[in-house]
């Protein structure tokens, strides 16, 4: 549905994205993410057509974006970063408006809002002024936009930033809905939303792809990897001489005392026993315990900034 | 042209269902009916004193030229600041709004946009002419009025707005303030009165009649007495057409700058 070859795009001597290659298919809904300033909105916008890259090329659904740029924004919803609304439109209208935009057939606009209206629960608000609406209802207008033409491909540019964390629950909630009728991409520098909505992610940073796969597989990319929470009652030294000849100790890390620790390690449940039972032989105390998974916000942050979590718990 | 349509039939509604574009009818007919009756009464008077003036002109006793040319020099010199206050916002306050950005990603060409907005704006011109057509209207019921040049010179005042609205749009599609965009508007509507002042000035007999060809006052004269001509018609046009294509291509270099 959505192929990108080569893309690349320069803002005078800035390079914003270096030769981007992906590929979406029909019906997947792919997660754009990448620390602010990683390219993520210069890709959506070339991808929408709304501006030219530097070389390269963006096809959707067949069409390349820049030869045949008609035929592809007619197959595009597209959520900007700010809502396109005008403030001085009613909800309905804005939306009959937006339809008509986008060549939609006289007959099914009013369906189409309909659709829109409900699936958005815009049902209250829909004849009201937009100006008149709290951000909230505003970015719902402004996805309520993007699907009233009911497009192949959803492009959303950071859909609940801003949002509180009930209307960020509820947007999620509905970008899961839309799963299947549309191909989405969505861009995000937030990872929970990703792990919450889609089931491909693209991690980008500095204008490069460092990361494409399933949600699942860059959770489990460092296999084998884990990490113990440990908390005791006397403070120890330095616990990583007690554990250094156990094998399948990486390392360890001490918390924000000498009681509290963490403790990496590679290897089966047989060096997490090892660990405990060390610990308990030796008498300092073992008050917590908790094994956790290396996570994807480690292997996100690992890969952009290059650095894993260390500092905070 | 679907799309000049809709872009077109948004923005007229905007402008007709807004209380701003009644309040600034409001006010021109407020201007227009303090004028109207004080210039009826000065032709009155003059006609009375005719009896006593034989050899005054006689053009002026024609209440085409005594009465009704004095309105519409009023009503040019009002649209000069109204046509900016009209279209400042329309491509400028899309800019600011990001909203422009719906319409770079919608299936519309940057003429459909920039044409859209240009027809809107001439139906809101259209209805300012429309106010002022009432006092000749009214006039009309107590006097033998001649409709043919009448009509024209409205006609020759609506294209002059035209041009007015082209030039602004244009200024419009510069600038994210509308506020930039009406200032830089009033100015152009007011210089291109002033271009053809330099065919006073200068020798050459070339450059004379360059000069007088740019200068509007030359091709609205015909038209507010009533003539047309052709020559007239082209200039106007293609100033139209000259500022619609110049603000076409701003809009559209908003896809590939960065």
């Amino acid at each position: 549905m959505i192929e990108v070859r080569d893309l690349t795009k320069d803002y005078g001597p800035h390079r914003a994205i270096h030769a981007l290659n992906f590929t979406v298919k029909k019906g997947d809904v792919v997660g754009f993410l990448g620390p602010n300033g990683a390219g993520k909105s210069t890709t959506m916008k070339i991808i929408t057509g709304f501006m030219a890259p530097t070389s390269g090329t963006a096809r959707i659904a067949g069409f390349d974006v820049f030869e045949s740029p008609l035929e592809v924004k007619k197959r595009i919803g597209y959520l900007p970063e700010t809502p396109p609304v005008y403030t001085d439109m009613y909800v309905r209208d804005y939306l009959r408006y937006v339809a008509r935009l986008k060549g939609m057939e006289k007959n099914r606009i009013e369906k189409s809002i309909d659709r829109a209206v409900e699936k958005t629960s815009l049902g209250d608000v829909q004849k009201r002024l937009i100006g008149h609406l709290s951000k909230g209802f505003r970015q719902r207008v402004g996805i309520a936009q993007a699907i009233v033409s009911d497009p192949d491909v959803l492009v959303l540019d950071e859909p609940t930033v801003g949002l509180d964390p009930k209307q960020m629950h509820e947007i999620r909630e509905l970008i899961r809905e839309l799963r299947g009728q549309h191909t989405i991409i969505l861009s995000t520098h937030i990872l929970p939303e990703v792990q919450a909505t889609c089931e491909r992610a693209i991690i980008i940073n500095k204008g490069r792809i460092v990361a494409e796969d399933s949600i699942a597989n860059l959770a489990t990319l460092e296999k084998g990897r884990s990490r113990l929470f440990v908390r005791l009652r006397r403070e120890v030294g330095d616990l990583g001489a007690v554990l250094s000849d156990i094998d399948g100790v990486m390392g360890v890390e001490s918390g924000s005392s000498n009681r509290e620790w963490r403790v990496n390690l590679r290897g089966n449940e047989d060096t997490v026993d090892a660990v405990s039972s060390r610990l308990v032989s030796q008498g300092y105390g073992l008050l917590e315990f908790s094994p956790s998974k290396v996570d994807l916000e480690d292997v996100f942050l690992k890969l952009t900034y290059g650095q894993s979590r260390g500092g905070e718990a | 042209m679907r799309g000049t349509l809709v872009i077109a039939g948004k923005e007229l509604r905007g402008f007709f269902a807004s209380p701003t574009f009644y309040v600034m009818l409001f006010l021109i007919t407020l201007i227009m009916s303090y004028i109207y009756p004080i210039q009826l009464t000065l032709f009155n008077q003059m006609l009375m004193s005719y009896v006593m003036q034989p050899g005054m002109p006689q053009q002026q006793l024609n209440i085409h030229y005594g009465l009704f040319l004095r309105l519409l020099s009023y009503l040019n010199l009002m649209l000069i600041f109204i046509v900016p206050a009209l279209t400042m916002k329309l491509i400028a306050e899309e800019k600011k709004m990001r909203t422009f950005d719906l319409l770079l990603t919608s299936p519309v060409k940057s003429v459909d946009i920039v044409l859209g907005k240009y027809l809107a704006a001439l139906g809101a011109i259209l209805g300012i002419m429309g106010v002022a057509f009432l006092y000749p209207l009214v006039t009309a019921s107590f006097a033998t009025v001649n409709w043919a040049p009448l009509v024209i010179s409205f006609i020759g005042i609506f294209l002059v707005a035209g041009v007015y609205a082209a030039m602004d749009l244009f200024c419009s599609s510069l600038t994210e303030s509308a506020l930039v965009a009406y200032v830089m508007s009033v100015m152009m509507n007011v210089s291109i009165w002033f271009i053809g002042l330099s065919a006073e000035v200068v020798d050459s007999q070339k450059a004379r009649q360059v000069f007088e060809h740019l200068s509007l006052n030359t091709h609205l004269a015909g038209l507010v007495e009533g003539t047309v001509r052709t020559s007239g018609l082209v200039f106007l046009l293609s100033l139209v057409i000259l500022f619609i294509f110049l603000a076409e291509r701003v809009v559209e270099s908003s896809r590939w700058r960065a």
